[in-house]
């Protein structure tokens, strides 16, 4: 079976021949970038050069989908962030001076689709539905309107708001949802089969759960909504204080870290909704052997999960070797 | 005999209650006015705190507003965080509620009151992913700490400069990626050079305790909330190598 045909069945709630795996996040490694000749920072600023990067976790890692992009700044950058590329080994990531204070009102740009980077990653998943979409799932990632908000204002004037002045940042979530939204359909129109929406600042790690409830998840909704193909959430920490606010927000799939607690998530979220997780990316696929990664990815899998995946991006410095093991795993559990 | 006269508890899913109720400060102070500057902190609301802290000033020395009303109340403020009932920003807008009041005292005094401690903290060179340092800021401030913030992609010398001319109690750098984590030994060993032994506590993403026990001064740190347990152990005069023992391994 073809690694689309097992993606596309799992999210139709129908059985493949095994477990899938692949990562709704980052998926680029130093050793896949030498294997394929690709490299940061041209992989996160020109469209071949991403592309084929992303296709390396099919090639080499042997995973049922691809993603692009791998970082969380694109939307930022189009909205009028400043942003440091990071050179060869880094991601990039927002600069200093913020955008915008918290009585600004923040605009979305009528050309948004044509700023920064942007036109390069729609152009990256073109080539990566011609050259791999018949073999495996493409997935195009945005990034979730409080983080694009947070990427606005800076992470300790959105926190402040958040209990403060809830509604002042009503306007930043407003245009930080309308940008994900539109480049998810503007990547879903050049072929992407699925939506990442990562949401990193929503965690509970940074704001407190109500604020999710009151603040985020409308916008969150609206988002999933819009959107014309199946959504996968994914939001860092342990979100068990959320998980069932995640769950109202429609999307088809959650992909969670395993300080989650994956069982108590399924109990929440019932049949479904597709369970993504399994491996801690730092401290086992990074820092661990293969042999730990296949314990914690059997173990994660008894607890539910419907798709094996490190729990957020993969770090560049991981060994392939682990990333193997971990396939190997998924491999190991067929619903035949 | 006693009976049972609320069953709104029974069969409760407290797995799904996302947040213990609201929580009014615990009582820490006898005297009616520094409880209510004690509950502002609570509550994190600054303008509150700074008025009632020179409301209390008119009568009271600086000292006692401190240390009855506005640390008390950061105190109950890290006893909800550690309690899972605070989340983060309550605990910066608590921050800033006490240190408006603070200031307010220290201007009464007409010095700086004694911190328990200064820790320099920042984000490693070429790493602009500061998440993690705000919540050891956010952690540290609250716990009295005074923090000397570097922010985010801070050059070595700059590290090493500012624990020169600071003398804090501990140093932290937090790291997103393995390739600018290689900025940690260059610090320690500069420090070690100076003859300036401050426990040097690295973590964040893929920062792994085997790569910071291999170099001196170094301590893993593996959740940012352990920032200011650590802290304390080196203000007591705990040394890199009993921290280490301590909290790794």
């Amino acid at each position: 079976m073809l690694g689309k045909e097992r993606v596309m069945k799992i999210f139709n709630h129908e059985k493949p021949d095994r477990m899938p795996c692949f990562c709704v996040n980052g998926t680029p490694t130093y050793e896949q970038m030498e294997k394929v000749g690709a490299f940061w920072p041209e992989g996160h600023e020109r469209a071949q050069d991403m592309a084929k990067l992303a296709i390396a976790a099919y090639t080499v890692l042997g995973f049922d989908a691809v993603r692009a992009p791998f970082c969380q700044t694109f939307e930022a950058e189009a909205l009028g962030c400043k942003v440091k590329l990071g050179g060869k080994e880094n991601i990039p990531g927002i600069d200093h001076p913020t955008l915008y204070k918290l009585d600004d009102k923040p605009v979305l740009p009528d050309d948004f689709l044509k700023r920064g980077r942007i036109p390069q990653l729609i152009e990256a998943i073109r080539i990566m539905k011609r050259e791999v979409g018949d073999k495996v799932a493409v997935i195009g990632g945005i990034i979730g309107p409080f983080t694009i908000a947070g990427a606005m204002l800076d992470a300790v004037p959105i926190l402040k708001a958040s209990f403060k002045t809830p509604d002042k940042l009503r306007p930043f979530l407003d245009v930080a949802e309308k940008a994900g939204t539109m480049l998810g359909q503007a990547l879903v129109d050049a072929g992407a089969d699925m939506i990442v929406v990562e949401d990193m600042q929503a965690s509970p790690d940074l704001i407190a759960p109500h604020t999710y409830r009151d603040l985020e998840l409308e916008y969150q909704k609206k988002q999933v909504e819009a959107l014309s193909v199946p959504v996968i959430l994914h939001i860092c920490g342990n979100v068990d204080k959320i998980i069932s606010f995640m769950h109202e927000t429609g999307c088809a799939g959650i992909s969670l870290e395993p300080k989650s607690d994956t069982k108590l998530a399924r109990k929440i979220v019932g049949a479904n909704v597709v369970l993504i997780g399994g491996v801690d990316a730092a401290t086992t696929l990074f820092m661990k052997g293969p042999d730990d990664v296949k314990d914690a990815s059997r173990e994660q899998i008894e607890m539910g999960l419907d798709v094996l995946a490190p729990g957020c991006a993969i770090a560049p410095g991981t060994p392939t070797a682990n990333l193997l093991a971990m396939v190997e795993v998924a491999k190991e559990f067929t619903y035949l | 005999m006693k009976y049972l006269t609320d069953y709104s508890n029974i069969f409760t899913r407290y797995d799904l209650n996302i947040e213990v109720a609201r929580q009014a400060a615990r009582k820490v102070s006898k005297d009616e006015l520094l409880q209510k500057v004690a509950d502002s902190v609570v509550q994190g609301d600054d303008e509150e705190a700074a008025k009632l802290t020179k409301q209390a000033l008119a009568t009271k020395s600086p000292m006692d507003v401190i240390n009855q009303g506005l640390i008390p109340g950061m105190n109950e403020v890290s006893r909800l965080w550690d309690e899972g009932v605070y989340f983060l920003p309550q605990v910066i807008l608590a921050s800033d509620a006490m240190n408006a009041g603070i200031a307010l005292c220290e201007e009464a005094m007409g010095k700086a009151m004694d911190k328990k401690g200064k820790v320099v903290t920042h984000t490693a060179e070429g790493d602009i992913h500061d998440i993690g340092q705000v919540i050891v800021n956010a952690l540290l401030n609250a716990n009295g700490f005074e923090v000397i913030n570097l922010g985010a992609d801070v050059p070595v010398d700059k590290v090493v400069e500012a624990c020169r001319v600071n003398n804090p109690v501990m140093v932290t750098g937090t790291a997103l990626m393995t390739t600018t984590m290689t900025a940690f030994p260059k610090i320690a060993s500069q420090l070690k050079r100076l003859g300036l032994n401050i426990p040097f506590v690295c973590g964040g993403g893929a920062v792994s305790e085997e790569y910071v026990t291999s170099f001196e001064l170094g301590i893993w740190g593996k959740e940012a909330n352990q920032a200011p347990g650590m802290a304390e152990d080196a203000l007591s005069g705990d040394n890199w190598q009993a921290m280490r023992g301590k909290w790794n391994g």
